[in-house]
């Protein structure tokens, strides 16, 4: 401590050992400041922000100069949120002392971060705009801008008590009281906070007893409210239990719950549970359905091609029945070879098979084959001259007993049979000319002119070729 | 019974950063006990000086 007229060092004594002044009340006053120093030192140690600011000032009071008080009174500031106030102290503090001072510290934190600074700074405005809306009495935007400050600010004992005090404006007490306790967490004896905590406490518990435990009857007095450390407990007031009517009815009503319950409840389930039986019935049916239904498609499949192989076979068959001429053929041939073979003299019944094939021979000649040729020309060469002499014979007779209907094929056979009969083109010529068919029997008798030249036949069918033609020219 | 307009009333802007230097050089103004004590003594040995 110095002198503060000389600035010697002060002694024990009650003057100034330097300039003689009487110090004693200036070490009064000094001892005074550093007693609520002291004091602010201890409150703020255990977290009475508010005792502590107030010890803070009174010291300050004393002693603007007491650097230590100012840079804790900043620090307290800023402890309960008002950065602002802590800055304006330790700026002084700087001032006063700029060396060795840990309120350099603390300004060199701030204003490295700028963005923290504006920050803060938009925090204080929105304080401050909040404030604004309660005296224009909107305290819904209000309460709105102090949680966004309380977000941003935390520790704003300021802004959180009037943010409770809003809370408690609008009855929502459970709310105030959480605020306040926030409150009470930072700033352990902030007179304004107890205040409204006391408040809020009588208005959740108007009825509070030694025991820290209450009980209230509501309007209708049918609950009971009371408090238990920190919670509200809500119970109904304990009646007489109701007998005879009563419980008959409490039964029935018991009884169309349970019953409710059963409907609602049990009998959907088991309705579900039967519906996903039928489900997985049906599925299995539908599966089994399927694959039935594959199976008759495969079948119809199989008839379908079946079928067309069928047609198909019909066709081919229909083709060889169109083609079995030569089938028919080689059968009459093979029968009349067989006829042949069995009896050589039986030349009527060999007749008969080739009369046969003749009939089939025009209809299927483009169908023969070779060998069937070759067959036929061989067998004729054998039983040609049987069977000229045999159709001959019977043509001559057939001509003698003017049945010319049968002469003139079994002359034709005569002569293709053997060429070298000449009587049997003749006498061809003469029952198709005693018939009436004088152009049959004109070329015939050319026929036996030219292939016989010389011979008796030849010049009688001159004659007769004559006599046809006179009778057919028209008379002059 | 807590009145929320009284209590309203106790409720104060905050300063802001933008205020803090006036804040600051208002500062130079205030007395302290040792100023006024310094002053009390000026005064009274002017007085003592005028008595001689």
């Amino acid at each position: 401590m110095v002198c503060y007229k000389c600035g010697c060092r002060l002694s024990e004594h009650d003057y100034c050992t330097g300039c003689g002044e009487d110090v004693t009340l200036y070490k009064k006053i000094m001892c005074m400041s550093n007693h609520f120093y002291n004091d602010g030192l201890d409150k703020a140690t255990v977290r009475d922000l508010s005792g502590a600011l107030v010890s803070l000032r009174q010291s300050l009071k004393f002693n603007k100069n007491n650097i230590e008080a100012r840079n804790l009174l900043g620090l307290v500031y800023f402890e309960m949120g008002e950065v602002v106030s802590a800055l304006k102290e330790w700026v002084i503090s700087q001032n006063l002392r700029p060396k060795k001072n840990v309120a350099n510290n603390y300004i060199d934190t701030f204003w490295s971060n700028q963005t923290r600074l504006d920050a803060i700074n938009q925090t204080i405005k929105k304080y401050n705009q909040a404030l604004g809306y309660c005296y224009q009495e909107s305290q819904d935007l209000a309460i709105i801008q102090l949680k966004k400050v309380l977000s941003y600010n935390p520790k704003y004992i300021r802004a959180r008590q009037l943010l409770a005090l809003l809370y408690i404006n609008a009855d929502e007490w459970e709310k105030a009281r959480k605020e306040l306790l926030r409150c009470c967490h930072i700033d352990t004896n902030n007179t304004t906070t107890l205040r409204y905590l006391r408040e809020v406490e009588q208005m959740l518990a108007p009825e509070d007893g030694s025991k820290n435990t209450s009980k209230k009857k509501t309007g209708s007095g049918e609950v009971i409210r009371y408090q238990s450390g920190n919670e509200m407990i809500i119970q109904p007031v304990n009646g007489k239990e109701r007998k005879g009517a009563s419980v008959l009815l409490n039964l029935g009503i018991g009884i169309v719950i349970g019953i409710a319950i059963a409907r609602f409840l049990i009998l959907p389930a088991i309705i579900q549970g039967a519906n996903a039986e039928i489900s997985d019935n049906l599925r299995v049916v539908s599966e089994q359905s399927d694959a039935k239904t594959a199976t008759i498609d495969e079948q119809q499949q199989k008839i379908q091609s079946l079928s067309d192989e069928n047609l198909r076979l019909q066709d081919e068959l229909a083709t060889y029945e169109g083609t079995d001429g030569a089938l028919k053929a080689t059968d009459g041939l093979m029968l009349a070879v067989g006829a042949y073979l069995q009896n050589p003299d039986d030349v009527e019944t060999i007749a008969g098979y080739m009369e046969a094939l003749e009939q089939e021979e025009g209809a299927e000649e483009e169908n023969r084959t070779p060998s069937f040729t070759d067959l036929e020309s061989k067998f004729l060469a054998v039983v040609s001259e049987r069977l000229g002499a045999y159709y001959y014979d019977i043509g001559f007779r057939s001509y003698n007993a003017e049945e010319f209907d049968k002469a003139i094929p079994a002359l034709e056979r005569a002569y293709r049979y053997n060429n070298t009969n000449v009587d049997a083109l003749f006498y061809l010529g003469n029952s198709c000319r005693q018939s009436g068919d004088t152009d049959r029997a004109k070329e015939v008798y050319a026929q036996v002119i030219d292939n016989f030249p010389g011979t008796n036949r030849a010049s009688r069918s001159e004659t007769y070729l004559a006599e046809i033609n006179n009778e057919n020219q028209p008379a002059e | 019974m807590i009145d929320f307009e009284e209590e309203l009333k106790k409720f104060r802007p905050s300063l802001e950063v933008e205020d803090a230097e006036e804040a600051i050089n208002g500062y130079q103004n205030t007395m302290d006990m040792v100023e006024m004590l310094m002053k009390l003594s000026d005064r009274t040995k002017a007085k003592e000086e005028e008595q001689e």
